[in-house]
């Protein structure tokens, strides 16, 4: 019944969510409304969620799972997540291989594509915010490791191996 | 391993091969998964560095509109960029091994930090480790929207909506889902308009 309940809680989150940071109040008041989590501990999990790989919704529904319900919770609560994903988004997919070189399709994206980027631009603004000012200062070894990072990239470096990079300038570094 | 799966490919060519490309596609996003630092759309530079320059099975455009389409459904954006992709590739089992090789790096990673919970919180080097990663996580975002720029505007008035959605975006925090909503209305009418345009020269030449 446990594994039911998460799996519907997190499948209502997936579904009203659309990524990201977005997901937090609601991961918050059901979490907090079970009493999977205390509200310390959500503003935790969203902390590490951002420190690892993998999208938010996915790592608090691990992590929510494997604590009220061990291994199965977590696949149940991780099933919840991504059941829009398996339904909604898998129909969209056949819809989409059939129309994509029809002309109003090739019309809309047309519109959609620069969206696309003005909506990349507005997350590259939000997180500079948060990962170059620590404290409401800037951080100028933040500032380095990034320009250092750009320029690997220029130099065709590949994306695990700039991060790896990175992670060793920041333990060497960091203050 | 591998000469085995060479000889399974001489017996039943067909069904190994369809098998190769799941696993595959597997493996690929199992990396990926590992690596999606930043809400996911670091993804879209690494999903552009390995189909679109090296594998060439990709174009910009594609993964464009593989991109805006997963954001602009519900659910988590690379959970969608997964099952997109893989549906392209190979299907629904194609997106069932995308989405399988996305999902458990992270599950298998928070599952051991569950354990390890207020240890990992409060060790300084991972802390610092973190400060680095994240600092690299913009130009990572950049260099995707750097490549993907010129394949994304078609007319010059396409910057406007590229502007508006990002201006909208930052300041009054309207929903993605809207501003592609917004994006498809603004094509049809930019279309549209074009196509008039074109009607009624032709008309007086």
């Amino acid at each position: 019944m446990l594994l039911l309940e998460l799996f519907w809680s997190f499948a209502k989150i997936g579904l009203t969510s659309f990524g990201g940071l977005s997901m937090v109040p609601l991961i918050n008041s059901e979490m907090v409304g079970h009493g999977w989590m205390t509200s310390n501990e959500v503003s935790d999990i969203v902390a590490i969620a951002e420190m690892t790989p993998g999208p938010l919704g996915l790592n608090c529904a691990t992590f929510a799972g494997m604590r009220t319900a061990g291994l199965l919770g977590a696949i149940a609560a991780n099933l919840g997540v991504l059941f829009p994903t398996l339904t909604i988004c898998l129909l969209a997919a056949v819809f989409f291989q059939k129309f994509k070189d029809g002309k109003r399709m090739q019309q809309i994206m047309i519109g959609v594509r620069p969206v696309c980027m003005g909506m990349i631009l507005a997350v590259m603004v939000t997180m500079s915010l948060s990962n170059y000012v620590y404290d409401s200062t800037v951080s100028p070894v933040a500032i380095v490791i990034g320009v250092l990072g750009a320029i690997g990239l220029y130099k065709k470096l590949s994306i695990p191996l700039v991060l790896l990079l990175s992670a060793i300038l920041g333990i060497a570094f960091v203050r | 391993m591998l000469i085995n799966s060479e000889r399974k490919e001489g017996i039943r060519l067909k069904k190994t091969k369809s098998l190769k490309t799941l696993t595959t596609l597997f493996a690929q996003f199992f990396i990926l998964g590992l690596c999606t630092f930043g809400g996911g759309w670091s993804i879209v530079a690494q999903m552009q560095k390995m189909y679109v320059e090296k594998e060439k099975t990709l174009t910009q455009e594609e993964l464009l509109d593989i991109t805006s389409v997963g954001r602009s459904l519900p659910g988590t954006m690379i959970g969608n960029v997964a099952c997109l992709y893989g549906y392209r590739v190979a299907g629904v089992p194609g997106s069932f091994a995308c989405i399988l090789g996305m999902i458990l790096p992270p599950m298998i990673i928070l599952s051991v930090i569950t354990f390890f919970y207020t240890k990992f919180q409060n060790n300084i080097y991972v802390a610092r480790a973190m400060v680095g990663v994240r600092a690299a996580v913009v130009p990572i975002i950049g260099s995707a929207l750097a490549t993907l720029w010129k394949s994304a505007f078609k007319w010059k008035v396409c910057y406007l909506a590229a502007l508006g959605a990002l201006l909208l975006n930052l300041f009054w925090n309207v929903n993605c889902i809207i501003l592609v909503l917004m994006g498809i209305v603004f094509g049809l009418v930019l279309c549209e308009l074009k196509e008039r345009k074109e009607a009624s020269n032709h008309a007086a030449s």
